[in-house]
């Protein structure tokens, strides 16, 4: 069996103040798998635990229980960082190196040879978009340049496992539209990719599954279409609507909000959607669009980060845990399901 | 290999981009240019018959110097100068390589790779080391050069002090490691070694610090940091005797004795392993 690109299994880490006297549970048990050549958003609100998951799996820090293995190989030994390009977030190249020598020298590290690093230093700056800035000193970029780079410097030793850090960060939209389709170009020659992102709409364009920490656990994983599949929620525009129809609509437990001339319909399935059409049918009027209603990766976060009742940056006093959410690469648990119904709606606020 | 040779252009790739390097390179290159186009000796028979500095005659009242003599003297009291600055130097150009390794940003960067922490950490002190040795060596082999140029006095021994110097600047830099790993903080690093440095020069006189103190356990303390510490008083007074040889005062002679090296060696590698442990037990 092919091993996970990469593979966390009841991962906790508790950080402690000087003495010990305060202790903060930064992640209080998270499973994750990601399997080769798979696209994976990591989410979460600040503080959620997404930083200290990506720092445990690159040995920058160390896990208080629970294992982390990349391409097999447990995160404490240095060799399990060989195939793993990482982009951190704010990163510094030096600024006193060029592109061309801040590449070899992270090659070198990688324990690449120069001829390789020569060629594929020139191949993934002119696939970025910054070749004619090669031997220019990195202080002179502006962010967006450092950024390519930066991604450069994740991509020179052709890794099998990329950890990126909100990657688009500073980046155009047509350059952020470039980095995605390297992104994909990667993850189908095999590499497997963890986004980490604020963005969204980035991590909805671009990853196959996501997983939405919420305060040091996985509170909800799948793939973009699972999470944000269809709500039981309908947009239905008819002639004419009145309230004696609409109180019908109540009685029967639908839900009912008259939103810019058309209804939003909250049932509860297939059949009550059809009950409440035949009522509007009777009443003699005349049903011209019936649409499901979809949410988008925002509105499935947001409802989950307020469905914690709690919107407090930061990890939770450390005490007895949850069970963590566990995430199967196939068929991923949507422990947040309830909440999709109330899921504020993409085409509303357009 | 390869992780060293990386370090070790990145290394000199920083130091070249700070002016504090390039200034030291300046000005030593300017002092080496000056003494050898200043100092011009009229050598007969193998003593000074006659000299000119800055091309004013200099009074010998008939008396002409044994050439090897004079430059013994003068190759024994730059050595001295040389360790006091060379030292200083060395520590300021390098004491910022973990500091600035350890910055948020950059330490994850490196991290990232297939390298072990106590790797890095070290490929990064022999980089800085030879950094070091680098800006020692041209000092010295430029002045030893000239010396030989302009006297034809061949005195080998003056590149042994340089040895000593060197040593003396590992021992430092390990310790202005250890500073660094701990408090993430260049001007600290700097300011701490120079400390070091001073203080226990002072030790040196730790027999009668101890024999003037009111209680017996502040002498113990005294004599125990005497020997906790490097001797930078007795190495630096080892740099003059190995470079006067024979000619070198009882006194100055008298630290020619392995203590001072092999405690302080000691001094060093503890530094080292305790700045390599802490660094692996960091979290970043």
């Amino acid at each position: 069996m092919t091993p996970a690109a990469i593979e966390v299994s009841g991962l906790r880490k508790t950080y402690a103040s000087a003495f010990g006297r305060r202790r903060i549970a930064a992640l209080n048990g998270v499973d994750l798998r990601v399997a080769p050549g798979e696209l994976f958003g990591l989410l979460g609100p600040n503080g959620a635990g997404k930083t200290t998951t990506v720092k445990i799996l690159l040995g920058l820090t160390r896990a208080t229980a629970g294992t982390a293995a990349i391409s097999g190989l447990p995160v404490g030994d240095p060799e399990s960082r060989r195939r793993v390009g990482y982009l951190p977030e704010g990163h510094k190249i030096p600024g006193y190196l060029t592109a061309r020598q801040a590449l070899s020298i992270f090659g070198r590290m990688s324990g690449m040879d120069r001829a390789t690093i020569d060629r594929r230093s020139v191949e993934l700056l002119e696939k970025l978009r910054i070749a004619a800035w090669i031997d220019v000193k990195v202080r002179k970029f502006s962010k967006g340049m450092t950024q390519r780079l930066g991604l450069a410097c994740a991509l020179v030793h052709s890794p099998d496992v990329l950890l990126l850090d909100e990657p688009t960060d500073g980046v155009d939209p047509v350059g952020r539209r470039e980095i995605r389709d390297i992104l994909r170009e990667e993850a189908r020659n095999g590499t497997a990719v963890l986004l980490n992102s604020h963005l969204l709409s980035e991590i909805e364009l671009t990853c196959d599954r996501v997983a939405v920490l919420r305060k040091g656990e996985v509170a909800a994983a799948g793939t973009i279409d699972e999470l944000t599949k269809k709500s039981p929620k309908f947009k239905m525009v008819a002639t004419p609507i009145d309230e004696s129809l609409l109180a019908g609509f109540r009685s029967t437990g639908a839900g009912v909000e008259r939103v810019n001339g058309h209804l939003l319909l909250s049932v509860t399935d297939a059949e009550h959607l059809n009950a409440l059409i035949d009522r509007t049918r009777a009443a003699g009027s005349l049903v011209t669009e019936l649409s499901p209603m979809r949410s988008t990766l925002e509105d499935v976060f947001v409802d989950l980060i307020k469905a914690s009742g709690d919107s407090e940056v930061g990890g939770a006093d450390a005490g007895p845990a949850r069970p963590p959410v566990s995430v199967g690469s196939a068929s991923a648990e949507l422990p947040f399901a309830g909440n999709l119904s109330s899921a504020r709606n993409h085409e509303d606020a357009q | 290999m390869r992780v060293l040779l990386a370090n070790f252009e990145d290394v000199m790739r920083e130091a070249a981009a700070r002016w504090t390097l390039v200034a030291y390179f300046a000005l030593t290159t300017i002092f080496i240019v000056i003494f050898a186009s200043a100092v011009n000796l009229d050598i007969v028979n193998g003593a000074l018959a006659g000299a000119k500095l800055f091309g004013k005659e200099v009074q010998m009242h008939g008396n002409p110097m044994a050439i090897d003599k004079l430059v013994l003297g003068f190759e024994s009291g730059f050595s001295a100068v040389i360790y006091l600055l060379g030292t200083f130097l060395a520590i300021f150009a390098t004491a910022h390589l973990v500091p600035r390794l350890q910055e948020k940003g950059t330490i994850d960067l490196y991290l990232s790779r297939p390298v072990g922490r106590t790797r890095l950490l070290l490929s990064r002190y022999i980089a800085g080391l030879l950094l070091a040795s680098i800006n020692v060596g041209y000092l010295i082999g430029s002045i030893w050069l000239i010396v030989i140029w302009k006297t034809h006095v061949f005195h080998p021994r003056f590149l042994l002090g340089g040895v000593v110097i060197l040593f003396v600047i590992a021992t430092l830099l390990a310790f202005a490691f250890l500073v660094g790993v701990v408090t993430s903080t260049t001007a600290v690093s700097i300011m701490s070694t120079y400390a070091i440095f001073f203080f226990a020069a002072v030790l040196v006189g730790h027999e009668r610090i101890a024999a003037a103190v009111s209680h017996e356990w502040q002498a113990a303390l005294i004599n125990s940091l005497y020997w906790i510490f490097p001797k930078t008083a007795e190495l630096g007074q080892a740099v003059v005797a190995l470079v006067s040889g024979g000619e070198a005062p009882e006194r100055l002679s008298a630290v020619l004795t392995p203590a001072p090296f092999v405690t302080t060696a000691i001094f060093a590698v503890v530094c080292l392993v305790l700045a390599s442990w802490l660094f692996e037990k960091k979290e970043f």
